[in-house]
This record gives C-alpha cells, structure tokens and sequence, in this order.
C-alpha cells in the first residue's frame, strides 16, 4: 500500500472507484439485464488485474473494495476480499502472456469478475447469512462475467491509465 | 519462478488475512468504521449526485422501450381490476372504520394509528445478493433505523436499516438477513355446531414464529415449533401477519401474505410455511414508512 502511495496510483483508483460506484448504484442498478446488476466496480477490479498482474490487481481490487464497502454500506472488508481475489485471479492471466491482444484481457477480467462474485455468497455465509444462495446465481455468474468482458476494452485502458502501467514494465515472468 | 508459487501469493493472503480482521471488527460495531462509512457517504454524494444527473435519461430511455408493451398490458389489466374493486373498496372501508372504532374503544392500537411517512423508491440495491431499495426520505421526516415499512396499500415490504437525513435504506422481506416475528392466522371451519346456540363456530389458530426472507427468487419462510397448539393444523392460504410484542421493530398486524405451501420437515424439525406475500416488491413504487418503535426502543 505504500508502494502504492509513492507509485501515485492510490488516489487515482480511489477517484475512479468513487465515479465507478456512483454508476453502480444508479445506472447499474436501473438497467439490469435478465434481472441482474452487472458489476462495474467489480469489472473494474478485474480489469486493474488483467491490465498489470496479480498483485497490483488484488491491491488495485482491495481498494475499490474498501470504498465500495463504505459507500454502499456492506460490512467493511467483504467487498474488499471478493474483489482482491478478482484482481489477483485476472492478473495471473498475465503471467502466462505478457502482453495480449485485447480479447484475452477480456477473459481474463470476465474470469477475475466470475471468481469475484462467485466469492460474494461465500463472504456472505462466512458472515452468518443463512442460505444466501438461490437457483438465481445460475444466471447472475455469467451475466456479471460476461458484462465484465464486454466492459473490458473500456475498463482496461481506465487500468492502466490509474495504475500507471506502460507496456514496458511489463516483465516476463520469472524475472525479478 | 513458477508462475504460481508460494512467494507469489504472499500480497493475496495479506489482503485476504487484512480484509477478515475488518470484517470482525466491524461486525463487533466499531465506531471508527462508523464515522469513516459517514465521511465516504459525503464523499460519494456529489458523484452519486452527477451520475444520477448524467446516467437518468439514458436509464429512462431504455426502460421505456423495454417496459412498453408491458405497461400496455398492465394498465389495461388493473383498469378492469379497478371496476371489479370499487363495490369491495366501499364494502371494506367500512369494515376498516368499524375494526378502528371497536380497537379504539378497546384502547388497543391498529396500524392505521401510527403515524407514517409515505417516500418515493430512488434506487435499487447495487448487488445482486442484497434485497434493498433506496427512499427520498430520512431521519428528517422522523424515520429511524428499525422501523417497518409497508406497500401505498398495507402490505409488510421491510425495515429501514440505514439512515441519513434526507434518505434511506429499506431492506426488503426477501433479504436472507430480514426477520420478523409474524402470526398465522387460520379460521377452520369445524363440522360440529354450538348445541348452546345453534351458531356454526369456525376455530381460529393463531400459531407464531419468525419470518426469514431467502432471496428474490424463493419465498420467505416460517419456522414451527413442533408440538405447538397449532402444528399441523396450517394450510395453505391462511393469512399471515406481523406478531408485534414488545421487543419486535414491526408494530402488530401488519399484513404480510398468505401461507403458499407447507413443508413438513422430519423429526422434531417442525413444520415450515412458505408465504406469498402481499405486497408485489417488484414494482414498488411508493413505499410507507410506520413511525413506531418499540416501547423497548423507547425506554418504555
């Protein structure tokens, strides 16, 4: 987190997930398609992961979990694990291929947002919900995964512009 | 380096670990937390405030293109719904004004004595495991954390659990963390007569328990206790309504709906009613905030 201070990213994730949650709740959540809220924050913290790697999305998602968490009112930290873990798993993509055509970084952060929230029932129940799971899920999974991909080549660019990444910072892996 | 070693993992689990010690403290009630949730809340209104301002044409735009034929439909179906109830609307409201004479009479309360505070439906829940909505009105116009919330008719819809002053949050019946103490009562017809007085004396049941609500897509449900006046004497289509008492947020005799399907569970398990309810949460959109609270809450 103090990398990520003096890297200068911090601000700029904080700024976009505060406009990206005021999207969530008004835009968002009027237009759901086949009944479901697409997740745009979410879709941005895979994205955060797909456009750098797996650390700097999972600290990337921990952030705009956290704001997530204090604007909407959900117990804070439950956001913020199910969009770190969003982060990191679209971030290992990268450690496969360095630097992807744009369809690829699309499945990686339709993956990161299906790990994400499929990981939101799991925070849920490990709350003390009871029984938060209905057939519905069946639908919400690859709906939010899908519109996490679609948004990607938007959400993508955004990433890395609030990350700082530049393709030569990319590094094979393996490389210290 | 393996592209998925120990070494690598060393950020997610420092986060995860970081993320559950927050969870735990502020599911404990951490008054930090608290202040800083209120400083974000602040944060975010102008940009809520400018997306809402930018993104409401565009939302209402394509809801009137997808919600059209619908509307069509359902206006010409609730024209006809409206012929059919006027002669019950007269028939009812007298009923209603001689239950409040005889209640006031009694000195016992009706919902219909609470003061309350109709607001608008501003937005929906953000995720697609809460069952919230967001209304216009707050802790300005009286409302409070706890208090029930019915439909413009008078059907249970939630409770309120955040405020600020000019809005609020309900969480609806259907929310797996909603609970609410209800009755269910059951008037039986009985094939033996009074000899007393030749009057047929239909048996009312009262049983209680506690509504859960388990997600938009399932109906909430009560739990019985086995062995109770009442187990096994529920059925389908005996109506449903909160049971009040002294430390339940909801005032008593609320309507919440009618008993859809009983499920009988093994052992001592009990019984399970799931329950239909009255108010159609899908298209809300007023919704009745009941200025009550407990006398619990009250000191009292």
């Amino acid at each position: 987190m103090i990398s990520a201070l003096r890297h200068g990213w911090l601000p700029r994730i904080v700024l976009v997930g505060f406009v990206l949650v005021a999207i969530q709740t008004t835009l968002a959540a009027d237009m759901r398609p086949f009944g479901v809220s697409v997740q745009v924050v979410l879709a941005f913290a895979a994205a955060c992961g797909a456009a750098s790697d797996a650390d700097r999305g999972a600290a990337a998602g921990f952030v705009l979990g956290l704001v997530y968490d204090l604007v909407i009112g959900t117990p804070v930290g439950a956001t913020a694990l199910t969009m770190a873990m969003a982060g990191h798993v679209a971030g290992i993509g990268r450690r496969f291929r360095v630097e992807p055509v744009w369809w690829i970084l699309a499945v990686f952060a339709a993956i990161g947002a299906l790990v994400g929230e499929a990981l939101v029932p799991v925070v849920r129940i490990f709350i003390g919900e009871a029984d938060p799971v209905g057939w519905r899920v069946a639908v919400v999974f690859p709906t939010v995964a899908v519109a996490a991909g679609v948004l990607a080549p938007v959400m993508v660019p955004t990433a890395r512009w609030a990350l700082s990444v530049r393709e030569s910072e990319l590094k094979v892996p393996g490389d210290a | 380096m393996a592209l998925y070693s120990p070494g690598r993992r060393r950020v997610i689990i420092l986060l995860a670990v970081t993320s559950v010690l927050l969870l735990t403290l502020d599911l404990r009630g951490n008054r930090v937390f608290d202040a800083v949730r209120s400083a974000a809340g602040a944060v975010a209104d102008p940009f809520q405030t400018a997306a809402d301002v930018v993104t409401s044409p565009i939302s209402r735009a394509v809801r009137s293109y997808r919600d059209y034929d619908d509307l069509v439909a359902e206006v010409t179906d609730l024209r006809s719904q409206v012929e059919a109830q006027r002669a019950a609307e007269i028939a009812a409201q007298n009923a209603i004004i001689e239950n409040q004479d005889l209640l006031a009479l009694e000195g016992l309360d009706s919902v219909a004595s609470y003061d309350s505070v109709t607001a608008r439906l501003v937005g929906q829940s953000p995720t697609n495991f809460d069952q919230q909505v967001e209304i216009d009105r707050g802790s300005a116009h009286g409302i409070r954390v706890g208090m029930a919330a019915t439909g413009t008719g008078v059907g249970l819809v939630g409770k309120v659990t955040r405020v600020s002053p000019q809005s609020s949050v309900i969480m609806l019946v259907t929310d797996p963390s909603y609970a609410v103490p209800v009755k269910i009562i059951a008037a039986q017809d009985t094939t033996g007569r009074d000899e007393s007085t030749e009057v047929d004396a239909p048996e009312v049941i009262r049983e209680t328990g506690v509504l859960r609500g388990r997600g938009d897509d399932r109906l909430p449900r009560v739990s019985l206790v086995a062995g109770s006046a009442g187990f096994g004497r529920i059925s389908e289509g005996d109506t449903v309504f909160t049971a009040g008492g002294s430390t339940s947020l909801a005032p008593p005799n609320i309507p919440v709906g009618t008993v859809a399907n009983v499920i009988t569970r093994a052992g001592t398990a009990g019984q399970e009613v799931e329950v239909d309810l009255v108010s159609d949460l899908e298209r809300l959109q007023f919704v009745r905030i009941i200025l009550y609270q407990p006398p619990t809450e009250l000191g009292g």
